[in-house]
C-alpha cells in the first residue's frame, strides 16, 4: 500500500503546481543553505584520524617563567622546547613518539634554468609514518637508526614529487635543500589530512588550506639550523648562538605519543608528572603548573580549530531552516485543506483514520524528496561558489557520502515533520459532512 | 473600528495565523542578527590601517635558499634598498620586518614598569631602518621621527637588540600611560622582571595596525624599533606610483632577482592584496549571510502570499456576502491588509524576543557585542513593510469578489 501512496504523491506532485511548486522551493532552499554550511563546519570538526583518535597525545608542560603567573591557568604556549622534545623523544612510553616541526625550504633543480621550488614540510622521525597511517607510494620512510645519524634523507610529497621528477621514481635520486644533498627515500600517496591535525601550528596555510610537501628527520634539521617555519614563543632569557636557542626555554615543536589504548593515558600523564618533578631539579618548571594531555579530538578543540565563523553560520543557517519548515506546514495546510472530499470518500469506502494518516504523510515525504533532490543541486553549486572564495573554503568545501546521505534525511524528515499537523487535521475529516455537501 | 471583528475570526482558526506569525518572528530574528554580523564584519574590514593611500603601496620578501653570512645579508640588503629606490615611479622604500594585515609578524609584551606582574598589553613589534612615518605615511601625532643615528644594526644570532628607543601608537601609548596628555620621554618595558629592555618613548603616531589586525584596541599595539637586521633576509615596504603600481611591482621582481648573487625566493605583493587576503573569509561569511537573509524574506513573503490566498478561497462567500450587504471594495482590500498586520504585529512582538535572545546566545558563544535598537526597529519596519507588499495582491483580488457569488448556493 505504501509503494502505491508514494506513487499517488508522485502523481499530487502536479496537483496545484503553484503550491507545489512553492513548498518544493523553500525546503530546497533551507535544506541547501543548512546543508552548505554544516559540510564546512563537518569538515572542520571531522575526525581526521578515527581509529587511533583516542590514543595519540599531544603532551603541554608548562615551562613558562613563574613572573606574572597565576595558579591554574593554562600552560603560556601549545608547543614544547627542544630539551622536554629531545627528553621525550629519547625516555618517554608509548608505542611511537615523534616531534613535529614546520620547515621552509627551496629544492634547487638540476638545470639551473627551471629555478627553485619552494617547499614547506616538516622536521620530524621516522615514527611519523606509521603513527599518523601515512602511504607511501613509492620507498619507505627512513629507518629509526638514520633519525639517529642525523641522514641527509627526504620523504616527498605526491605533488612534490611530480613538480620534480614528473613521472620518473625518484627513490634513490638527490635534490639539493638546505644546501645539501638529500637522497629521496620514499613518495608519500595521496595524503593530506583535513585538519592538518598532526601539526596545527603551522606557518604555511593554517589548519586546511596548503600541504607539506618535504618530510626531514628532525635531527637533520637541527644540524642544519633550519629553524622553524611556524611560531615561536620564548618567555625567558637564552645564551647567544645557536646551542643557546636549544637551550633556552623557547617553546616551538609540537609533540605526538602514540599509546597502546586509550587507557594508557595514565600511564603517559604519570610520565609527564614524574618528568616534571625530575626536571624541577634543574630548577626548570617553576611554575608547577598541572600537565596536560590532549588526545586528538581534544587538541583540536584545544587550538580552536573549528572557526566562530563556521558556527554563526550553521546556527543561522538552521534557523533559515526553520522558518522553511514553518513555511511548509503552512503550505500543505492549505494542500490537504482542499482535499477534504477526496478524504471523505475513501474514509466512507472502508479506509480507517491510519491510512488516510499514512498517505498524506507519504505524500508530504515525496515533497520532502524532491526538495532534497533539488537541494542536493543547490548546495553543490553554493559550495562551489564558496570553494571559490579563498583556500581555506576550497579545501573545505567538499560533500561527502555522509552529508549527501544528510541532504535526503534532513529534507525527508523535515517534511514528514512539516506534514504532521496538516495531516493530523486531514485526519479530522466527518465523511458524512463532506458526503453531503457534494 | 474593524478590529473587533477581525480579531474575533483569527481566534476562531488560529492555526494559519499563528504559523504565519512564527515565520514573521523566525524571520525578524535572522535576519537582524545576519545583518548586525554581516555590519560589523564590513566596519572591521573597512577599519584604516594608518597607511596613507594603501594602493600605492606594495610589498616585496626575499627569502635566500641557504642562508649567507650576517655581513653578506646586510650588504645585499643595502644594494637591493639602492636598487629598490633608483626604480622609476618608486617615491620611498624601507626595510621592515613585517607587514600591517599581513596576518604574520613578530609580538611581544610592554610594560609601563619593570616590576609588573603581568605586562601591560601585547604588541605587534615593527623593526625598520628607515623611516616608517615617510614611507607608509604615518601620521606623527607627538615626539619626532627616528633619525639615522638612532639605527642599530644587529646580528640577531649574537645578540638581542638593545631597543633603547621607540614609537608607539596612540592605542598603545593609551595602554600604557591611561588618561596622560603626552608619552614623548617616558618609559617602556619589553616584558617585566630584570631582564626587561628598558626603551624610552621619542614618538607618537596616530595609527599603525599590527599584523594580525584584530578587532579592537588590540588591533592597533604596535611598537616601531629602529633596528636593522638579518632576519627576515630582506622585506621592503615601496611606495610608488599608484597608477603605475603594477608594473613597478614586475620592474621591482625582476631587477632585485638580477642584482642577488645567491639563489633566492622572491614574493611580491600589494597592500591592496593584503588586505584583500587578511578579510577574505570575512567578507565571504557577509556574502552568505546577505544571500541567507534576501531568500529569508523571500521565503517569508511567498509564505505570506500563499496562506492569504488560502483564506480568501476559504472565504469567496463571506466576502461576497459583505459586498452585498454595501461594503465597498476597498473595505473588502483593508480588512485583509489589516488582519495582515494584526498578524505580522504578533510576529513582530514575539520575533523581537527572539531577536535579543539569539544575540544573547551569540554574545555568550562568541566575542561579538550585543546588537544595538536600531537592528530591531529597522528589522520590524522591513517585515512590516514586507507584510503589506506580500498581502496587497491576494487582498486585491479578494476585492475583485463579485457580490454575486452571495446568492449562489454552496
Amino acid at each position: 500500500m505504501l509503494r502505491y501512496y508514494f506513487m499517488l504523491g508522485l502523481r499530487n506532485l502536479r496537483r496545484n503546481p503553484v503550491l507545489t511548486g512553492l513548498m518544493v522551493l523553500t525546503l530546497t532552499v533551507g535544506v541547501a543553505a543548512s546543508i552548505s554550511t554544516l559540510t564546512i563546519l563537518h569538515m572542520m570538526s571531522g575526525n581526521p584520524i578515527p581509529d587511533k583518535s583516542s590514543r595519540l597525545f599531544v603532551p603541554l608542560v608548562d615551562n613558562g617563567p613563574l613572573d606574572g603567573y597565576i595558579p591554574g591557568q593554562l600552560p603560556h604556549d601549545s608547543q614544547l622546547s627542544y630539551r622536554d622534545a629531545s627528553n621525550f623523544l629519547q625516555g618517554g612510553p608509548g608505542v611511537r613518539r615523534t616531534a613535529v616541526v614546520g620547515v621552509t625550504g627551496a629544492i634547487e633543480q638540476s638545470r639551473a634554468d627551471l629555478g627553485t621550488v619552494e617547499a614547506d614540510g616538516l622536521a620530524t622521525t621516522s615514527d611519523y609514518f606509521p603513527m599518523f597511517d601515512v602511504p607511501f607510494l613509492r620507498g619507505a620512510a627512513w629507518a629509526p637508526a638514520q633519525d639517529k645519524s642525523t641522514a641527509n634523507v627526504v620523504v616527498l610529497s605526491r605533488r612534490m614529487s611530480e613538480k620534480i621528477f614528473g613521472a620518473q621514481d625518484p627513490v634513490g635520486k638527490h635534490i639539493r635543500l638546505f644546501n645539501n644533498d638529500f637522497e629521496v627515500v620514499g613518495v608519500l600517496g595521496n595524503w593530506n589530512p583535513m585538519p592538518r591535525y598532526t601539526h596545527l601550528i603551522n606557518g604555511n596555510g593554517g589548519n586546511f588550506a596548503g600541504q607539506d610537501d618535504i618530510f626531514i628527520p628532525f635531527q637533520t634539521a637541527i644540524r642544519l639550523h633550519t629553524g622553524t617555519s611556524g611560531s615561536m614563543t620564548c618567555n625567558g632569557p637564552s645564551a647567544p648562538g645557536y646551542q643557546g636557542f636549544l637551550d633556552s626555554e623557547c617553546t616551538w615543536i609540537q609533540f605526538w605519543f602514540e599509546m597502546k589504548s586509550a587507557v594508557e593515558r595514565s600511564t603517559l600523564q604519570d610520565y609527564l608528572d614524574s618528568y616534571t618533578r625530575e626536571q624541577r631539579k634543574f630548577s626548570r618548571f617553576a611554575r608547577q603548573n598541572i600537565n596536560h594531555l590532549y588526545d586528538v579530538m581534544e587538541w583540536m578543540d584545544h587550538l580552536h580549530v573549528v572557526s566562530d565563523d563556521g558556527r554563526v553560520s550553521t546556527w543561522l543557517a538552521f534557523g533559515f531552516l526553520m522558518l522553511c519548515l514553518v513555511n511548509t506546514i503552512g503550505l500543505l495546510l492549505a494542500k490537504f485543506s482542499v482535499r477534504a472530499g477526496e478524504v471523505g470518500v475513501r474514509r466512507a469506502l472502508g479506509a480507517s483514520r491510519a491510512e488516510i494518516f499514512k498517505q498524506f504523510l507519504t505524500e508530504a515525504a515525496v515533497v520532502g524528496l524532491a526538495g532534497g533532490l533539488l537541494g542536493l543541486l543547490l548546495s553543490t553549486g553554493a559550495l562551489w561558489l564558496l570553494a571559490r572564495q579563498s583556500e581555506r573554503y576550497a579545501a573545505l568545501a567538499h560533500m561527502d557520502w555522509s552529508m549527501l546521505l544528510l541532504t535526503f534525511a534532513l529534507a525527508v524528515l523535515s517534511s514528514i515533520v512539516a506534514g504532521l499537523l496538516p495531516t493530523w487535521r486531514a485526519c479530522q475529516v466527518t465523511p458524512a459532512l463532506q458526503l453531503k455537501s457534494q | 473600528m474593524e478590529i473587533r471583528p477581525i480579531l474575533s475570526i483569527l481566534l476562531r482558526n488560529k492555526i494559519a495565523p499563528l504559523l504565519v506569525a512564527l515565520q514573521v518572528a523566525i524571520s525578524l530574528a535572522v535576519l537582524t542578527n545576519a545583518l548586525y554580523i554581516v555590519t560589523l564584519r564590513y566596519e572591521a574590514a573597512n577599519r584604516p590601517s594608518g597607511v596613507a593611500d594603501e594602493s600605492a603601496m606594495f610589498m616585496i620578501h626575499l627569502s635566500p635558499v641557504t642562508k649567507p653570512a650576517f655581513a653578506d645579508i646586510m650588504a645585499q640588503q643595502q644594494r637591493d634598498r639602492e636598487t629598490l629606490a633608483a626604480l622609476p615611479g618608486v617615491a620611498s622604500v624601507a626595510w621592515v620586518n613585517q607587514m600591517a594585515m599581513s596576518q604574520s609578524g613578530w609580538n611581544t609584551v610592554v610594560a609601563t614598569e619593570r616590576t609588573q606582574p603581568q605586562p601591560t598589553a601585547p604588541a605587534a613589534q615593527y623593526l625598520s631602518s628607515d623611516s616608517l612615518v615617510k614611507t607608509l605615511g604615518l601620521e606623527l601625532v607627538e615626539g619626532r621621527d627616528f633619525n639615522a643615528e638612532d639605527i642599530e644594526e644587529v646580528d640577531m644570532d649574537q645578540a638581542d637588540p638593545k631597543m633603547k628607543q621607540v614609537i608607539v601608537t596612540q592605542a598603545l601609548a593609551q595602554a600604557l600611560y591611561p588618561g596622560a596628555a603626552s608619552v614623548v620621554g617616558r618609559k617602556m618595558f619589553f616584558g617585566t622582571g630584570a631582564d626587561a629592555d628598558e626603551s624610552q618613548i621619542v614618538g607618537v603616531v596616530r595609527r599603525l595596525q599590527t599584523p594580525g589586525a584584530a578587532t579592537g584596541k588590540r588591533g592597533e599595539y604596535s611598537v616601531i624599533v629602529p633596528v636593522r637586521t638579518s632576519i627576515p633576509a630582506a622585506q621592503f615596504v615601496v611606495r610608488a606610483d599608484p597608477a603605475q603600481r603594477d608594473r613597478i611591482m614586475r620592474d621591482a621582481e625582476t631587477a632585485l632577482r638580477k642584482i642577488t648573487p645567491y639563489p633566492v625566493i622572491v614574493k611580491v605583493k600589494s597592500l591592496d592584496a593584503i588586505r584583500a587576503d587578511r578579510y577574505r573569509d570575512d567578507r565571504t561569511l557577509a556574502w552568505m549571510l546577505v544571500a541567507v537573509s534576501a531568500l529569508l524574506l523571500l521565503v517569508t513573503a511567498s509564505g505570506i502570499v500563499g496562506m492569504t490566498m488560502l483564506w480568501i478561497s476559504q472565504r469567496r462567500k463571506q466576502i461576497g456576502v459583505r459586498r452585498a450587504l454595501g461594503a465597498r471594495r476597498v473595505d473588502i482590500l483593508r480588512y485583509f491588509i489589516t488582519e495582515n498586520l494584526l498578524i505580522t504585529t504578533g510576529g513582530i512582538v514575539a520575533g523581537l524576543i527572539l531577536a535579543v535572545g539569539l544575540n544573547q546566545f551569540l554574545v555568550a558563544q562568541l566575542e561579538m557585542s550585543k546588537m544595538p535598537i536600531g537592528y530591531l526597529a529597522a528589522g520590524s519596519g522591513l517585515l512590516w513593510l514586507l507584510g503589506v507588499f506580500a498581502v496587497f495582491g491576494p487582498a486585491r483580488r479578494a476585492s475583485a469578489i463579485s457580490p454575486a457569488i452571495a446568492t449562489r448556493a454552496a
